[in-house]
């Protein structure tokens, strides 16, 4: 599983697929490579702006967990569930 | 953004185009209830558990009263024959007794029912194609009116009434097409094909029975009044010929029901507030067709006939709701959001064919998202709303489904499920429970464990569900 | 004028059906071109839609502000919702309805709109009801106007010996709404109606086919019995699906007095659309009457009988309509183009639900709020 996590986010940051993506701060996105836009809730838009700018994450669940007050783990598993959906769709 | 703190897990949703419309299904925002007919919904639940059903007595009656006197403004010689099958609990046969509707039963069952509540066999209308030989001798020894469905029960009703040497005066039920629903050509004597004239034959040649009435029944949730203009007329200008030809005086002319209620049918685009006409618009259709078409009757100095309608979910449907729970809640595949209530298809039967509205029991802040309503059954089926604009639920926030008081409580299922209270809320406001809710008593009651079967050391004791309020053990 | 002091040529409008397709366009579009290119007005025009991919929304030079409403079967409590909120952000004096399926709600919201401030133009419904496809060919016995022979049906066994009743095929079989099919025999009718029936319900229409050539007639009934400034329309080249591809302005006596005697007879109140077949023997049969402006009503401004602009001039009081006579011989050809959408607009419809005029207008006048 986290093998399987580490493939996902290295293939996400090849060609700085990740940083090329625009987001909105109402949460829509645009892939500028595909020409696929989505909207994004609100903890899926602070998710994935972390994961732009190079955090780790065990760091973005950090960030989730302080701003939501939410247990470490529970931001965790969200956001690994959450990686694997983008990948699915970028 | 909003967020408002509430954690939600992060997703993201792509944009499928062909119909994207942040506004399309919104609802409207001051849809918040903290009370059900004068009652605290969390007092009730709190009291008798959810999923609960409950009634508003003083609501019933009122709109009763409203659609009678809509009639009865229009035509001086009116019947209601309240239709059992659309809602039977006991009690609200008994608030139908009392505002003086007859009793329209269909089966062996609805008949004993109505029977055992008090109601006179003179004050029942007796219609529905599965008539026993028992309950026909019973219906006919204590004078109820039986209105006949095929050739082979006019027979049996006319034997009956021979061996008890009585002149049974007896309706039969007529289909015909009116040119506005389906033909319902199932039931009744056909009249474009002369089966309703060979039945008049039989009878008029018949020493035993009379004929005294005509029915027919045109649909259900029919939402043009101009169907039932167009099956008045049908029917006056056969009782016409009837009456010219043989000696025959029709007193009954029962017109059957299916006038709509403000339930959202899924298949019709509008609104029900633009779909559905008003009531005083069927009785106006219905009774200026049925002057008209009783006009000789008054030429000639006679009677006009006594007019019937079986309205029953036009009667009811308003005047019930379901309190239901919010047991967990998804994000689907497709980005949507759902919820599963403790209620679905099992215990609102009418959820298979109308959007019922649904009701917040609290505030909420947050965005509005498409959000699709699940039961609690085992079976991909059993949604409650397919399609509906809420904010974000929790477990445990209550909903309340509205305009479930027609054909909900008869057409439920006893399927993985107990049945819930229902609760009548009386015009002073008090709750009574009028009917328990099942356990495991109630669902293995008409089990029987032959002897090998038997499991060893059993013990026969059944335990008690977790609900506030059972039936006392003492009435067990 | 106005009761809020203002001439009609300062009022904000706000025109529903942006929606412009290429093969069905609603006559929203259509409608604010006419608006914006009178060169009297000069209010705003805000465009009014139920899809982000409704190009109008867009239409920079057409429209100043885009917003999407509740689809109509959401009701009339919610359009209102939303329609109270546009107001607030534009400042509205003016509804222009244009979708059929919208009309029964903006006709419940009538009196409520008028509290506001907002004028429409619309029928009542009765009058609204009177026109219904089932209740058409009564209406039109008893103005004396010509329907084609038609029967409403629930049985599809009709069609198995509907040629003994006088309905001999290819024939027409209509949904109690919408859309129209022409049947070949009974087994394509048949088919047909139960598509019909799973989207608009019971009962179907059946209609005997006419043969002649289709026009349309295009005006504003005044609520008084009168009709103002009649413009017609030859179809002249249909596209693969039916629609209109080009047409040409006539002026048929025949066809205006039809129209005169239906708008008389309906006490019509608000735009609408006659649609009309002359048969070879010169006879006039009526097809079906529209509560709103057709997609082609842009043809009225190029004949001088702009008639959004009358629309408007008949809401203010104004007594000088001044009419041009109606110009014969001008054409339309309907064609489609690609209208830009930058990435921010289209968020903002997709994420918001509207482009606020004053992002998009010319006009910073948003004083309400």
């Amino acid at each position: 599983m986290q093998k399987q996590l580490a493939e996902l986010m290295t293939t996400l940051n090849k060609n700085q697929r990740l940083s090329k993506l625009a987001i909105s701060e109402k949460g829509f996105l645009f892939d500028p490579e595909t020409g696929q836009s989505f909207t994004l809730n609100y903890s899926g838009m602070q998710t994935l702006n972390h994961l732009k700018r190079g955090e780790s994450l065990e760091d973005t669940a950090k960030h989730l967990a302080d701003e939501f007050k939410i247990p470490h783990d529970t931001a965790l598993n969200s956001i690994e569930a959450f990686l694997i959906q983008l990948g699915r769709y970028i | 953004m909003e967020t408002n703190g509430h954690w939600e897990p992060p997703y993201i949703q792509p944009h499928r185009f062909g119909a994207i419309n942040k506004f399309g299904k919104r609802s409207v925002k001051d849809n918040v209830v903290t009370e059900v007919f004068g009652v605290s919904i969390n007092d009730l639940v709190a009291q008798y558990g959810s999923p609960l059903f409950v009634l508003g007595e003083e609501s019933l009656r009122a709109n009763v009263r409203k659609i009678k006197s809509c009639f009865e403004q229009r035509y001086n010689l009116c019947a209601h024959g309240w239709s059992y099958k659309t809602n039977y609990i006991s009690a609200v046969c008994r608030i139908m007794d009392q505002e003086g509707s007859l009793a329209e039963v269909v089966s062996n069952f609805e008949y004993e029912k109505a029977r055992a509540l008090g109601v006179p066999g003179a004050r029942i209308i007796f219609n529905g194609p599965n008539k026993s030989q028992a309950i026909l001798e019973r219906a006919i020894a204590e004078g109820a009116f039986i209105q006949a469905d095929h050739m082979e029960e006019l027979r049996k009703i006319e034997a009956i009434a021979g061996k008890l040497a009585k002149k049974v005066k007896i309706g039969i039920r007529l289909n015909f097409d009116t040119g506005f629903t389906e033909p319902w050509s199932r039931f009744g004597f056909n009249l474009e094909s002369g089966q309703a004239h060979e039945a008049v034959k039989y009878i008029s040649r018949s020493q035993n029975i009379i004929l005294a009435g005509l029915h027919s029944h045109i649909g259900t949730f029919v939402l043009e009044p101009r169907a039932y203009a167009q099956q008045v007329r049908i029917m006056c200008e056969l009782m016409k010929e009837l009456e010219g030809m043989e000696n025959i005086e029709i007193q009954n002319l029962d017109i059957g029901g299916g006038f709509p209620s403000k339930n959202a049918l899924q298949s019709i685009y509008l609104p029900p507030e633009q779909a559905v006409p008003k009531i005083s618009e069927y009785a106006d259709a219905i009774c200026e067709s049925l002057l008209e078409g009783c006009k000789y009757r008054k030429e000639m100095g006679k009677d006009l006939p006594r007019l019937i309608y079986e309205s029953g979910r036009a009667m009811i449907d308003e005047s019930e709701v379901l309190i239901s729970s919010v047991v967990g809640t998804k994000r689907l595949p497709d980005g949507r959001r759902a919820a599963i209530l403790d209620a679905g298809t099992n215990l609102m039967f009418t959820a298979f064919w109308y959007n019922h509205p649904v009701k917040l029991t609290r505030e909420y802040f947050g965005i509005e998202e498409e959000t699709v309503l699940y039961g609690p059954l085992c079976m991909n089926i059993d949604v409650v709303r397919n399609s509906i604009q809420l904010p974000a639920l929790n477990a445990g926030d209550k909903l309340l489904i509205a305009n479930v008081g027609a054909y909900n409580n008869t057409q439920w299922l006893q399927f993985i499920e107990y049945r819930p209270n229902v609760v009548l809320i009386s015009e002073s406001g008090e709750s009574h429970v009028i009917r328990w809710a099942e356990d495991l008593s109630v669902m293995m009651a008409q089990d029987n464990v032959p002897p090998h079967l038997e499991a060893k050391g059993k013990q026969r004791k059944f335990g008690n569900s977790s609900l506030t309020v059972l039936r006392p053990a003492a009435s067990l | 004028m106005s009761k809020n002091g203002k001439a009609w040529r300062n009022w904000n409008v706000a025109v529903t059906g942006m929606n412009a397709s290429p093969e069905s366009p609603g006559p929203g579009y259509a409608v604010a071109r006419c608006l914006r290119e009178d060169p009297e007005f000069n209010g705003r025009i805000i465009g009014i839609g139920y899809d982000v991919l409704d190009a109008g929304l867009y239409a920079r030079n057409i429209c100043d502000g885009g917003y999407l409403i509740p689809y109509p079967s959401a009701g009339k409590d919610a359009l209102f919702e939303r329609l109270k909120e546009l107001h607030e952000a534009e400042d509205i004096n003016v509804i222009i309805p244009c979708l059929d399926a919208e009309i029964q709600n903006f006709i419940a919201l009538k009196d409520e709109l008028e509290k506001l401030g907002i004028k429409m133009l619309i029928p009542s419904k009765e009058q609204f009801t009177m026109r219904a496809k089932d209740q058409l060919s009564k209406f039109c016995e008893s103005v004396g106007v010509l329907a084609p022979e038609s029967k409403t049906i629930t049985n599809p066994s009709f069609f198995d010996d509907c040629e003994s009743q006088g309905f001999e095929y290819p024939l027409m079989v209509k949904g109690i709404f919408y859309d129209a099919v022409l049947a070949r025999n009974a087994f394509e009718a048949k088919a047909i109606m139960a598509k019909l029936v799973n989207s608009w319900g019971y009962p179907v229409l059946v209609q005997k086919l006419l043969c002649g050539d289709e026009f349309d007639l295009s005006a504003i009934g005044d609520g008084r019995r009168g009709m103002l400034g009649p413009v017609m329309m030859r179809k002249r080249a249909l596209t693969e699906k039916g629609k209109a591809w080009a047409g040409v302005t006539v002026e048929e006596p025949g066809i205006a007095e039809v129209a005169r005697k239906l708008i008389h007879g309906l006490s019509w109140s608000g735009p609408f659309e006659v649609e009309v077949m002359r048969t070879h023997d010169e006879k006039i049969y009526l097809i079906e009457i529209n509560p709103r402006f057709p997609a082609w009503i842009y043809l009225s401004h190029a004949v001088n009988r702009n008639l959004p602009i009358l629309l408007l001039k008949v809401l203010a009081g104004d007594e000088e309509l001044d009419l041009a006579p109606a110009k014969t011989g001008t054409f339309f050809i309907r064609h489609a183009q690609e209208l830009i959408v930058d990435l921010p607009a289209f968020e903002s419809m997709l994420i918001d639900g509207g482009i606020a005029s004053d992002v998009i207008g010319k006009h910073r006048t948003v004083s309400a709020v």
